[in-house]
């Protein structure tokens, strides 16, 4: 039984306070959840949820000279993300400094505003747009997946547009803007609390009640919803700065935690992810055909993405490759996998959940898989449950995820070529641009 | 209530007590280390074979890595696809990475599967296949490879900027090696370079887990035991002479919204004396995201998404540099606050506030390292690597400790020469050219060799 041990308690205001003793390193890990991404914002306004990851580290009302310098003096480790569907920030400190990381997430949940200037605002406006340049528009290929969202989303899907926003929107977003969505979803009911390590569960309960227990409650969050988007088929091609054509497949998919979503995410490793895979075997290893190859199930609440990628050896074209990929979905749709090939998926997904919980914080430790958990599943016990999904795939549930899902034509084919090609090599593929700022 | 708005102090932080190392050796040299970790049931095993890019022969950039590579494309009697499988029947995978000091092939799995992912493993070293359809297969893949690298600016710049610093020194080309040395090389040069580098006498077996050393020793010996003991080629120990060449290096890429800098130059090998008062350097002028020099570009001005200076201590030699991507309008600017920050932390002493921030935070979050069986196993790695003592990390937080402003400023006279730093530019020539020329030193144009 995959288990790890924890209390849940909900504080007066609304935030659930997750702990989990690990005496084995002198180490705790906070993590905060809060559960607002890009789903929340609305088109004219995107890259808010983002745009905080920045503001909530340059500080808060009684800490007002920004979060790193005390954090890291106290030998912490500090990050934070953001998705469609939620945000996230992070401390690994030692065990010493628990509660100075618990004070920090304290005083920057209920006293970010005052600390909140135009001049902030101003600068991390400037570092956001120029981390787009770095991770996105000045990278080969950096604009791709932007591309896939917008086609296969319709406009007003709140999955149409970028986590990290749109450059125009960041640059009118206004300090009252800011503030106002603030105060709409950073608050204790809209948040939850882990802690994982060397604390004793009574003290550190008894150490967020006093830290955390005098900010408010906020507005009520209600969900976001959106009309399923409707399946189309589009064949786009845009160019880059790149070598080599790529070609990307996006079909619509279950959500997280929706039936045939493990199945579909057993199926990326099992098609395209890796020497074991099917396509790496047919396309690179025995035609040489492609030369760069990966697959994946995104899974998000309000539905899935599946996507394969793969770039063509020099002398070949998208469409071939299209044609090989194609094919091999549809022999896995009609005969599935090998009973090996299920053995090794199982074993797979096994270790990586044990991986997940090797380590108590970070992306992807302790704490953070037992917020994902209760922010997802509002029960930060499930584990088991998560892992029982991948156990209990057989050869038939995987064929026939693939068949229900990926049995249609992707819903858009993007080829990314070269500039200058004259000729793309994906048949019927509309031209698209997508200007770099 | 007025409490509730002070920040707490941390208190003291736990002494670091790296875990002992038990050790023991096969009749054929190799030696096999155990590292006890307990908590989830995983384990990781490294093999590291104390050779790696810098033992590139010269007309051969890439055929370390190559070979590394060739590996896992057949060994016993698995082909690639079938070594990956049985690989991937265990949880896990085979990683080889092929560094600058040293090659590692690693497995992390779940515990019950280590003795097989063992076994695995020695196949892979001791009997590769080695084969010419392999061979013509990985050796088109890395072409590709590095044609799509060719337009990355990250890579760009790090060519341009090894290449300046180490020349024709193996250190001097990335670990692809160039397309004219991919189309040179044959299967027997890299049957060659396995044959003299890799042997037992030249490597180590790590392995981390809840396992004592005499059920290592013991799987060690079933596994590795039939590896023909041989004594490998030595590797290169004389530090290389090398010019500095501080110009401005501009790589054109037209239309890139931002620029990629590299400023700096050659640095010391970790051997070096002055390791931890650089480290500490470090820490106040770049290492940190509190560092003066990313605080200046990213939370003053805004211009980029982060600025880094590091010191990659190697076997003979290193690098120092200062690494970032600045909006195309801000390059020249940023090239001189860096050249600034240079300056500034050879010139100043270090105020004893911000000195002591910087210790701190190398000394309280050291545990942080020391956490998982892939960390402990990696911090082991570099005790092998560089023939370091067993207490270099139980010794690193009262060394760090003991670091004065004195031994830092003697450290950035030594290690941190502005006028000697070569600044590589991979942006748009248009937009940056002319106000790198007001800089005042030579800009030439270059492009880096793929």
């Amino acid at each position: 039984m995959l288990s790890i041990p924890f209390t849940k308690t909900t504080l007066a205001n609304g935030l659930d306070v997750i702990v989990h003793e690990d005496h084995q390193a002198p180490l705790t890990a906070v993590s905060v959840w809060y559960h607002v991404g890009s789903k929340n914002e609305v088109p004219g306004l995107t890259g808010l949820a983002h745009l905080f990851e920045h503001l909530m580290f340059e500080g808060s009302q009684h800490e007002p000279s920004g979060y790193f310098g005390p954090l890291q003096q106290a030998g912490a480790a500090i990050n934070g993300s953001t998705s469609t569907d939620r945000t996230n920030y992070w401390e690994v400190v030692p065990k010493d400094a628990t509660r100075l990381a618990l004070w920090m997430e304290a005083d920057r949940m209920g006293w970010l505003l005052p600390a909140l200037t135009e001049s902030r605002l101003e600068t991390q406006r400037g570092v956001v747009l120029n981390e787009r340049r770095q991770s996105y528009e000045n990278r080969p290929y950096g604009l791709a997946q932007f591309t896939i969202m917008d086609a296969l989303f319709p406009q007003e899907h709140p999955y149409h547009w970028p986590t990290i926003g749109e450059p125009a929107d960041l640059a009118a977003a206004a300090l009252s803007d800011v503030h106002g969505f603030f105060s709409r979803y950073y608050h204790p009911g809209n948040a939850s609390l882990a802690i994982a390590g060397d604390v004793r569960t009574d003290d550190v309960v008894a150490m967020v009640e006093d830290l955390f227990g005098a900010i408010p409650r906020g507005p009520v969050v209600s969900a976001v919803t959106a009309a399923a988007p409707t399946p189309s088929q589009r064949r786009l091609v845009m160019e880059d700065r790149v070598e080599l054509p790529r070609l990307y497949m996006a079909w619509l998919t279950p959500g997280l935690f929706e039936a045939g979503d493990a199945e579909l995410d057993l199926v990326s490793d099992l098609v395209a992810n890796g020497r074991t895979s099917r396509l790496y075997g047919r396309l690179i290893h025995e035609r040489r055909i492609a030369v760069e190859l990966a697959a994946g199930q995104t899974s998000r609440e309000l539905g899935g993405t599946f996507q394969i990628v793969a770039s063509a050896a020099p002398g070949h074209t998208l469409d071939e490759l299209e044609a090989a990929i194609n094919e091999e979905i549809e022999r896995f749709g009609t005969e599935g996998p090998t009973e090996r090939e299920l053995l090794r998926g199982r074993v797979q997904a096994e270790a990586a959940f044990v991986f997940r919980v090797e380590s108590l914080g970070g992306f992807g430790g302790k704490a953070d898989q037992l917020n994902a958990y209760n922010i997802y599943r509002s029960n930060p016990d499930s584990f088991q449950v998560d892992l029982d999904r991948y156990l209990g795939a057989t050869r038939d549930s995987l064929r026939s995820a693939v068949a229900d899902w990926l049995g249609r034509r992707a819903a858009v084919t993007l080829a990314v070529v070269p500039q200058g090609t004259e000729r793309p090599t994906l048949s019927g593929a509309e031209r698209v641009e997508r200007s770099a700022a | 209530m007025t409490r509730r708005f002070e920040r707490p102090s941390p208190g003291e932080s736990t002494p670091i007590r790296f875990p002992a190392i038990a050790r023991a050796r096969l009749e054929n040299g190799l030696s096999v280390w155990s590292i006890a970790h307990r908590g989830v049931p995983v384990a990781s095993a490294t093999l590291v074979m104390s050779r790696g890019t810098g033992d590139d022969p010269a007309p051969l950039p890439g055929l370390a890595s190559l070979t590394g590579d060739l590996l896992d494309e057949g060994a016993g009697s698995r082909d690639a696809i079938a070594l990956a499988d049985a690989f991937g029947q265990l949880g896990t995978q085979l990683d080889i990475d092929v560094g600058p000091d040293a090659t590692t092939l690693s497995v992390s799995g779940l515990a019950r599967f280590l003795p097989d992912a063992l076994a695995l493993m020695a196949d892979v070293v001791i009997r590769p296949t080695l084969q010419a359809d392999d061979f013509a297969r990985v050796r088109e893949l890395r072409l590709n490879r590095l044609r799509q690298l060719s337009r990355s600016a990250t890579t760009m710049a790090d060519r341009a900027y090894v290449s300046a610093l180490f020349g024709a020194h193996a250190y001097g080309h990335g670990a692809l090696g160039t397309t004219s040395s991919l189309e040179a090389v044959t299967l027997e040069d890299a049957q060659t370079f396995w044959r003299h580098m890799y042997a037992p006498a030249a490597a180590t077996l790590v392995v981390v887990g809840d396992i004592q050393l005499a059920e290592v020793a013991g799987h060690a010996e079933r596994a590795f035991g039939s590896w023909e003991a041989r004594t490998p080629a030595p590797p290169p120990t004389a530090r290389p002479d090398l010019p500095s060449d501080p110009r401005v290096l501009l790589v054109d890429r037209p239309g890139s919204p931002q620029s990629e800098l590299r400023v700096g130059h050659v640095g010391p090998p970790r051997s070096t004396p002055a390791y931890h008062a650089l480290v500490t350097l470090n820490a106040v002028l770049g290492g940190q995201f509190t560092s003066r020099i990313n605080r200046r570009l990213r939370e003053e001005k805004g211009v980029t998404y982060g600025a880094r200076t590091s010191f990659d201590f190697r076997r003979v030699a290193g690098t120092f540099s200062c690494d970032t991507s600045v909006q195309a309008d801000a390059t020249a600017g940023a090239v001189t606050d860096v050249l600034e920050e240079f300056d500034r932390v050879r010139d100043e002493f270090v105020p004893e506030d911000e000195l002591g921030a910087a210790k701190a935070s190398l000394t309280r979050g050291y545990v942080r390292n020391f956490e998982t069986a892939s960390q402990l196993a990696r911090a082991a790695v570099q005790l092998a690597t560089h023939g370091l003592p067993d207490d270099t990390f139980d010794r690193f937080v009262p060394t760090i400790r003991d670091i004065a402003g004195a031994d830092v400023r003697d450290a950035a006279h030594a290690y941190v020469r502005p006028v000697e730093a070569t600044i590589v530019v991979v942006g748009d020539a248009s937009v940056c050219a002319s106000s790198l020329e007001a800089i005042g030193r030579t800009v030439s144009i270059v492009s880096p060799e793929f």
